[in-house]
């Protein structure tokens, strides 16, 4: 009887976060269903009784770019349409993927390093990895800035990925030490025996055995990539050929704001691949989570 | 076995596409201006277009971009070593900052002649630093001017106010309408408060003068002055009395500057009127927006005293020189002029400082008596708040409007704005 109340309990409580979380969202997905004056005027939840107008001017505008008229120097009115996000989106997935696997790949191999080698200074350079969680990558930006400008490296992806890599490694070389730890020795032990060499190891028995960790450190690391706008606005710029997808939707609302009702839209479209990922992953990632949080 | 061969694939791919995109970007095409600034989107494509006359005579490509973070970024490459060729700086204390770290091209001869022939004194002023001049002017802003739904208006039979009494007889006349004068929001995420100084620096024009608006902007007078406490309790005649302002301090505070003008034109107006600058327009409803002459007016704020006329308040993008070669100062020379600007005006939404402009290009006739009221202003000053040190500027001066206006004593705020200040 007690743990039925306390499951409804808990239930309850979920139903109630659930839906104080929802209420902003659906809010916001109504929105981008209204005209910009209705969007300014009055609140969403009016939507369905008085001011029943709904348009896709909004998804319009952000996928196929703002429409302006020009004159142009002879003096003729010249229509034109601001650039769409397909290019956009071809450099937000550029700049991710390859910053996702890069520093996935590092970590596994890190991780199983601090893990099961053995050699002098283990202790040591763990812990500098693990205290390295702890610096704002900000103070990083202009030294790094500074390096990249001798070799050249602003404004190319390279830059860009290294950059990526780099403040994402702690995080990851923590969370994969943490799972790869647990992974019973009697596993790597018959391996040695048979005459397994290290590389052979990691690749055919950890990084397999690694796959749900790695998959939720992808989400992590996808989410946060794809979302940033500071690091890609620092080392890639933000001209048309380059700009990021959060860049273009940064721009979109306007010097001054006037546009702010068209990130409604922005949002749900740059919301979709983030939640492609995540649902494709999503079985792994409740494994994940769990990853490491028993050491045994 | 598998899994290494294909990681390794994985890895000779990114590894190519390095050396594909460092190519691509390898080839010296033709010589190029890079231009960083803070305007975006509409805006950014008005200014490309502007400059198209320019790359299209001299073969030399103008790459814009433009960013919402343009005060960090512009800070952060400028220190890294990845300064743009020219940057278009808001605010004055920007341009004084990296020209005192040395970081900035002074104008040349030829450039110093144009901008002599081209514009007003104020504006090389605004420009330079300790004497030397970095900055020319392209677009920029004026704030004094108070927006009316002109049809509501014809209807009421109300004339536009040319003094200060004559607007006070205009609100009085409206209360006893039932019509509310002003409509009035301050609010704008971080930076709330800024309307209210607008309002303070215009009235501390017309008031005080330009000597002395000058010298507060330099703390040669305290900020609890009593010039600066009189244009408060000026502002404070009108905020503060429920009857004049739609919503009362509880709108002020809360309304988003942007959307504060919508009352204007609902129908019957709940607002009758409404200060803010030039680039308003872009926020009015689409269908004031697209018959603009027909359903807005707009007359300058009125002189206060009339030793001063009627002073302008402004703002606007100052271009300055990171990296000095033939192409850069070139462009540099482009944007002193009118040409470099026709286009735009035409376009609207934007006004521009060359004495020898031809005011006939601006669309419609609002931003014409906008234009010409820029001109021929005998005074102009920039925006005080974008001249203070930042912590005052874009710090205690809006937060103690905002305080004032929730309750806060008029001696109160302003002994603290003036305590606020960096020694």
């Amino acid at each position: 009887m007690n743990n039925r109340k306390a499951a409804i309990a808990i239930n309850t409580a979920l139903l109630i976060l659930v839906v104080i979380w929802f209420i902003p969202i659906l809010g916001l997905f109504i929105s981008s269903f209204r005209p910009r004056d209705y969007v300014l005027t009055t609140g969403w939840w009016t939507a369905f009784t008085k001011n029943r107008i709904f348009t896709l001017d909004n998804y319009r505008q952000v996928l196929g770019g703002t429409k302006y008229t020009f004159v142009d120097a002879l003096g003729n009115t010249v229509r034109s349409s601001g650039d769409n996000l397909s290019q956009a989106f071809i450099n937000s997935f550029t700049v991710t993927i390859p910053s996702v696997i890069i520093p996935i790949l590092i970590a596994a191999a890190a991780a199983y390093g601090f893990a099961w080698m053995v050699f002098p200074g283990r202790k040591f350079f763990f812990t500098s990895v693990v205290a390295l969680l702890v610096v704002p990558l900000q103070i990083a930006l202009i030294p790094i800035l500074r390096d990249y400008q001798k070799i050249g490296l602003t404004g190319s992806y390279l830059g860009i990925w290294l950059a990526h890599t780099g403040f994402g490694l702690p995080l990851s070389i923590y969370l994969l030490y943490n799972y790869i730890s647990t992974i019973p020795r009697s596993i790597f032990e018959s391996a040695y025996l048979d005459g397994a060499r290290q590389i052979v190891v990691f690749a055919r028995l950890v990084l397999p055995l690694s796959i749900p960790a790695i998959a939720s450190l992808a989400i992590f690391q996808f989410l946060w990539v794809w979302n940033d706008l500071l690091v890609a606005l620092v080392f890639l710029g933000g001209t048309a050929d380059v700009a990021v997808l959060t860049q273009r939707l940064a721009t979109m609302i306007g010097s001054r704001g006037q546009d702010w009702h068209l990130l409604t839209a922005g949002a749900f479209v740059s919301m979709v691949v983030p939640l492609a990922v995540f649902f494709s992953l999503q079985r792994y990632f409740v494994e994940g989570l769990m990853a490491g949080s028993v050491k045994g | 076995m598998k899994k290494i061969v294909i990681f390794s694939l994985i890895a000779l791919l990114s590894i190519g596409s390095v050396f594909a995109a460092g190519t691509k970007e390898s080839v010296p095409a033709q010589k190029t201006v890079t231009v960083f600034g803070a305007f975006v989107d509409e805006e950014a494509r008005r200014f490309e277009e502007a400059i198209r006359p320019f790359e299209e005579r001299t073969g030399i490509k103008v790459v814009y971009e433009g960013s919402k973070d343009f005060e960090t970024l512009i800070n952060v490459r400028v220190e890294g070593g990845n300064a743009p060729d020219i940057a278009g700086l808001p605010q004055p204390g920007l341009m004084a900052n990296f020209a005192s770290q040395g970081k900035l091209v002074p104008l040349w001869p030829s450039a110093l002649a144009l901008l002599e022939k081209n514009y007003a004194p104020v504006w090389k002023d605004l420009g330079s630093y300790k004497g030397v001049a970095y900055g020319v002017f392209h677009r920029v802003n004026a704030k004094s001017f108070v927006w009316y739904p002109k049809k509501a208006w014809d209807a009421a039979g109300y004339q536009v106010p040319k003094t200060w009494d004559e607007l006070k007889a205009l609100m009085d006349r409206m209360v006893r309408n039932g019509h509310t004068p002003w409509a009035v929001g301050i609010e704008s995420g971080g930076a709330t408060g800024w309307v209210g100084t607008d309002w303070i620096e215009d009235i501390m024009l017309r008031t005080a003068g330009p000597d002395v608006y000058d010298k507060w902007v330099g703390n040669e007078i305290p900020f609890n002055a009593p010039e600066v406490k009189k244009a408060f309790e000026i502002l404070g005649d009108i905020w503060m009395n429920p009857k004049y302002v739609y919503g009362g301090r509880n709108t002020i505070l809360t309304e988003g500057f942007g959307d504060s003008q919508r009352p204007l034109f609902d129908n019957p107006p709940k607002a009758w009127m409404h200060r803010q600058a030039n680039f308003i327009t872009g926020f009015f409803p689409e269908h004031i927006q697209a018959n603009l002459e027909e359903e807005v007016g707009v007359f300058p704020l009125p002189a206060i005293d009339p030793k001063w006329g009627i002073p302008v308040l402004g703002g606007g993008d100052q271009f300055v020189v990171f990296n000095d070669r033939p192409e850069v100062r070139e462009f540099m020379e482009y944007l002193q002029t009118w040409e470099s600007a026709e286009s735009w005006a035409k376009a609207g939404g934007a006004l521009f400082p060359y004495l020898n402009q031809n005011l006939d290009a601006y669309p419609n006739a609002i931003e014409r008596s906008l234009a010409e009221a820029l001109v021929n202003a005998k005074v102009f000053r920039f925006d005080a708040s974008d001249l203070m040190p930042a912590s005052v500027g874009a710090g205690s001066f809006w937060e103690g409007i905002v305080d004032w206006v929730n309750g806060k004593s008029l001696d109160a705020t302003l002994a603290d704005i003036q305590k606020s200040w960096p020694k």
